[in-house]
């Protein structure tokens, strides 16, 4: 682990947000200037999200040339997180752009302003990855959650989706406030502002003489964190959001919070926490547990889908949680675990989006009764996503559920291990009672014949793929999120 | 060898994935290509069957790198009892396909599941690792789901997620102890490996193979169904449709079987000689509750599945006594029972499909209506109960006789379980086909086609053929069962 020191200016470096930052400029321009038609607006923000890709694609050259650095006079970091926090965000991004398009080409004389909301929150949860600074990383996750809380409230004619956004901002708010606070507290105790420095201090002055404070902080900005993952007990804005916001956008800002902060908290805990990470032992679990326990218990008498995957996410946090609260190799784990779960994820909302196909933030499971007879194709697929979040054999649900056992099996965490398969089991049931309603209960209920544009399809079947693929062939990924962690062992 | 163990896998998927694509507008064509495509895995099986693993203990013949950072690679082989069980399996399939009815055979759903069901039951018998194992194990779960939820009962919601849950619960304890045979491995080997040749190798403490044989044992034995375990099947066997009641009782139950028979036994020895005597004590009471509870029955294919509890009972003794006789009697038992059970489940979804009703008392008389069918019933009933000179004496003979000499007081009690059988299956019979027919319905019923005829006479011969040639089954068995009542005396000894 070490850290090369550059303080110049590099500008690759920061480019995919600045590309973001970009394409957003370019959309303001369309606003106040003649009105612009529709579809220069979808490629404007379409070759966005390509050119964004693309900048991820050079940072991997720059991380090959200099490694894992420091730019900006230590605020902006490049290494091994940061290039998958950046690769997942542009791939969200790409993935959910269907949907998301869709649903502001419904809102009328908003859709630019909704694009620019989204194109700015990936800009600032892309700088929340890449930030070696506290001060940075409040900076990214601001720019990104209250995009995100006006995003959820765009529909104004919607009293759930006014709720949501409401709710969201305060609640957001108290986790920005508790996050802030911790970064004082951890300044005041220690006079460190940065993530690499918090392991450099305690080394220093030893663990027996830290002081209380400083644990208090960190336990604080992890809080902060875990608000935006939707992890139990501070979860409870997700079902509202979710279900009050307009579909096609909640796949988006559910999967770009969650991979933000993971992604950061993954590298808390590998570069800042790992030799004190057993002080943190019993707050994690109690976290773990709780979300996976509450989570359940929630999730099985929910009638609308969209609060059924909030709090199928709240477990999936926990799970996500048990991994990287664990130890180097539970956090390569859980990094597979994220990555397939968000696959699911945004396949699971593009389903919906498309069924939905109007801004209505209601959608209960009866509303999808008598799916498969007349769609059998968008039944499959979101059959198969199902699959993989309850985690059956075949699908990459299963493969990353194993690694992620295994490992917290060899960390001696058996209670763990003992809960998260209790939920598993109790998941089948309300995993496969939508998969019911659509596809095998008899009724006369029929959902009628929706037309799937060409693009929709193809994404439907990569998602879909994707998710068979590291079921049956996971070595690629696994590499990868072994590599993710190999520098730090 | 290899190419046809991975065309076990691939043609059943391939055919499934063919009925998919074909569209309903030809859904006439949905049954020959199924059979064709079953008579293919067929003909495989009969090939394997010549082969030089059909006679051998397990052996690994194909390995597959997955997961290379850990060090898990997914390995598949055959035996011979597995390559008995592919055949089972895929004779079957095949015999379902052809006996099921119209309604059935020309949904694509149904085909389309009844043949990933094979793929997955194929996988499970060549997995050479617990992870495939596991997969395949799992992966049953999804086609019968299918099966069960669409094409099923009036209560099929609460039967299918009652099967649905019980299963998933009792593979949990098998993941977990996948996931602890993997840790331990790694202790030794440095990687999570978990193929059936590296944990025979494995030498584990006294404690770690009394926990892993609980896990596995649970997870296997809630499929087979034993005892307490059993209240899933016969709610699952009313509700599902009648090609998924064969696969189910002819093969379904077997996984579990298999399981604790390639995994438990072998590789947690210790833990076995711990626990064996409560599973002997679980299958004799399974065995004589079974029958009993089969004898109070008035739906007949609630009866059928209590005696699937009575006669899986039987082979959990056998493998529980530990002797030669007893494994191999056990082995034969589970090849038997798929026949009969699988034959029975069929006779019934016949008449099922002609009177709509499974009450033994809306029936009577029948067999002046359809004397065929009436015989045909009357053989597979001689072969349940075990009547000398046809399949089902020979296994459970072996099992008796074989268990007498660890448990006598229990084989005693068990052997009440074949008088018990003949109470319930001829009773059924008599109340069912003998006598003036009671009710106006069944005087016109028409007795069975070509086709249903066709359909059930591969397993009546091989009820016959097995019944009066028992030798022939026994070379292929015989094997595997000395080498694991070695391992157990060796065991025994070492204690």
């Amino acid at each position: 682990m070490t850290l090369v020191e550059n303080l110049m200016i590099n500008y690759v470096v920061i480019s995919p947000t600045l590309s973001l930052l970009f394409t957003v400029i370019i959309l303001l321009f369309c606003t106040i200037t003649i009105s612009t038609p529709m579809y220069i607006k979808k490629w404007v923000s379409f070759s966005g999200v390509l050119l964004t890709l693309f900048m991820v694609f050079l940072k991997f050259g720059l991380y090959s040339t200099d490694g894992i650095s420091a730019y900006f006079s230590n605020m902006i970091l490049s290494d091994p997180f940061s290039l998958v926090g950046n690769t997942l965000i542009a791939f969200i991004l790409l993935f959910t752009f269907s949907s998301f398009w869709k649903t502001s080409e419904l809102i009328e004389s908003k859709t630019t302003e909704a694009l620019i909301l989204i194109f700015m929150s990936a800009s600032g949860f892309m700088l929340m990855v890449d930030s070696e600074n506290f001060i940075m990383l409040f900076i990214g996750l601001e720019i990104g959650s209250i995009s995100l809380y006006a995003l959820a409230g765009l529909n104004r004619g919607d009293q759930l989706s006014n709720e949501a956004s409401l709710k969201y901002f305060l609640l957001g708010s108290l986790a920005s406030c508790i996050f802030i606070y911790g970064i004082a507290l951890l300044y005041v105790s220690l006079s460190i502002i940065g993530l690499y420095e918090i392991n450099i201090a305690i080394n220093y002055i030893g663990l027996n003489n830290v002081p209380l404070t400083s644990f208090i902080g960190i336990i604080f900005i992890i809080v902060g964190l875990l608000f935006k993952v939707a992890a139990a007990p501070f979860q409870a804005w997700a079902p509202d959001v979710y279900q009050g916001s307009p579909t096609g956008y909640v796949g988006y800002m559910a999967a770009v919070a969650k991979a933000a902060s993971f992604i950061v908290l993954a590298r808390l805990i590998t570069v800042s926490l790992r030799f004190i990470l057993d002080q943190f032992d019993l707050f994690f679990s109690a976290v773990v547990i709780l979300s996976v326990l509450g989570g359940a218990l929630f999730a099985t008498n929910q009638s609308d889908l969209k609060r059924l995957i909030a709090y199928s996410g709240v477990i999936q946090s926990g799970f996500i949680l048990s991994g990287i609260s664990s130890g180097v190799f539970g956090v390569s784990a859980s990094t597979f675990y994220l990555i397939t779960y968000i696959i699911q994820l945004v396949g699971i909302f593009t389903v919906f989006s498309i069924i939905s196909g109007q801004l209505s933030s209601d959608f209960q499971i009866s509303n999808i009764s008598g799916l498969f007879k007349e769609n059998k194709f968008i039944t499959i697929t979101f059959a198969i996503f199902m699959l993989g979040l309850a985690g059956l054999p075949l699908t990459s649900g299963f493969v990353s559920k194993f690694i992620l056992i295994t490992n917290l099996w060899s960390y001696e965490r058996y209670v763990l291990v003992s809960v998260l398969m209790l939920t598993t089991v109790a998941g089948f049931y309300f995993y496969l009672r939508p998969i019911w309603v659509a596809a095998v209960e008899k009724t006369e209920n029929v959902v009628e014949r929706i037309l799937l544009k060409k693009s929709d399809k193809l994404l439907l079947s990569v998602l879909a793929a994707l998710t068979i693929y590291f079921g049956l062939l996971p070595n690629t990924l696994v590499n990868i999120t072994r590599w993710m962690v190999e520098s730090y062992l | 060898m290899i190419s046809i163990l991975f065309s076990l896998l691939l043609v059943p998927l391939f055919s499934a994935m063919l009925i998919f694509i074909i569209p309903n507008s030809r859904k006439e064509t949905f049954r020959p290509i199924g059979i064709a495509f079953s008579l293919i895995t067929l003909t495989q099986c009969v090939y394997l069957l010549f082969g030089e693993y059909a006679k051998t203990e397990f052996k690994i013949l194909s390995t597959f790198e997955w997961i290379q950072s850990y060090g898990i690679n997914l390995h598949f082989g055959l035996s011979g009892i597995s390559t008995l069980l592919l055949l089972l399996s895929s004779l079957l399939v095949f015999v379902s396909l052809l006996s099921i009815g119209k309604d059935h055979s020309e949904s694509k759903g149904f085909v389309g599941s009844l043949l990933m069901l094979h793929f997955a039951i194929n996988g499970v018998f060549i997995s050479g690792d617990l992870i495939s194992l596991f997969i395949f194990f799992e992966a049953l779960l999804i086609p019968m789901y299918f099966l069960m939820g669409i094409w099923g009962g009036e209560n099929r919601r609460y039967a299918t997620i009652k099967f649905i849950l019980y299963t998933v619960f009792g593979s949990v304890f098998i993941f977990i102890g996948t996931v602890y045979t993997a840790v331990i491995s790694y202790g030794v080997n440095g990687k999570f490996s978990v193929d059936f040749e590296t944990l025979s190798l494995l030498s584990l403490l006294e404690s770690q193979s009394k926990t892993l044989f609980l896990l596995f044992t649970f997870g296997f034995l809630i499929k087979v169904p034993i005892f307490p375990l059993h209240t899933w099947l016969p709610d699952a066997h009313v509700e599902a449709p009648t090609a998924g009641s064969i696969m189910l009782a002819g093969v379904l139950l077997k996984v579990g079987a298999y399981g604790v028979f390639r995994v438990s036994i072998p590789f947690f020895t210790e833990g076995f000689l711990a626990y064996k005597n409560w599973i002997a004590i679980l299958s004799v009471i399974g065995i004589i509750y079974g029958a009993i509870v089969a004898i109070a029955q008035i739906d007949i294919k609630k009866l059928i599945a209590y005696s699937s509890v009575s006669h899986m009972g039987f082979v959990m003794l056998g493998i529980s006594a530990g002797g030669f006789l007893s494994i191999e009697g056990a082995l034969i038992q589970m090849i038997n029972h798929g026949i009969t059970a699988g034959a029975l489940f069929m006779l019934v979804g016949f008449i099922y499909e002609r009177r709509h009703t499974r009450k033994i008392s809306d029936f009577g008389g029948i067999k002046i209506s359809m004397p065929r069918y009436a015989a045909i019933f009357l053989f597979t009933s001689f072969a349940s109960i075990g009547l000398p000179g046809l399949n089902g004496f020979v296994g459970e003979f072996m099992i008796l006789m074989g268990s007498y000499n660890s448990y006598k007081i229990l084989t005693s009690f068990a052997a009440f379980g074949v008088v018990l059988a003949a109470i319930y299956m001829l009773w059924a019979y008599q109340r069912m086909f003998t006598g003036p027919i009671k009710y106006e319905e069944n005087k016109n019923l028409s007795d069975l086609n070509s086709r249903e005829t066709a359909s059930v006479l591969p397993l009546l011969l091989l009820m016959l053929f097995i019944g009066v040639y028992p030798s022939y089954i026994e070379s292929f068995v015989i094997k595997e069962a000395v080498i694991l009542s070695d391992t157990i005396a060796l065991f025994m000894e070492l204690k």
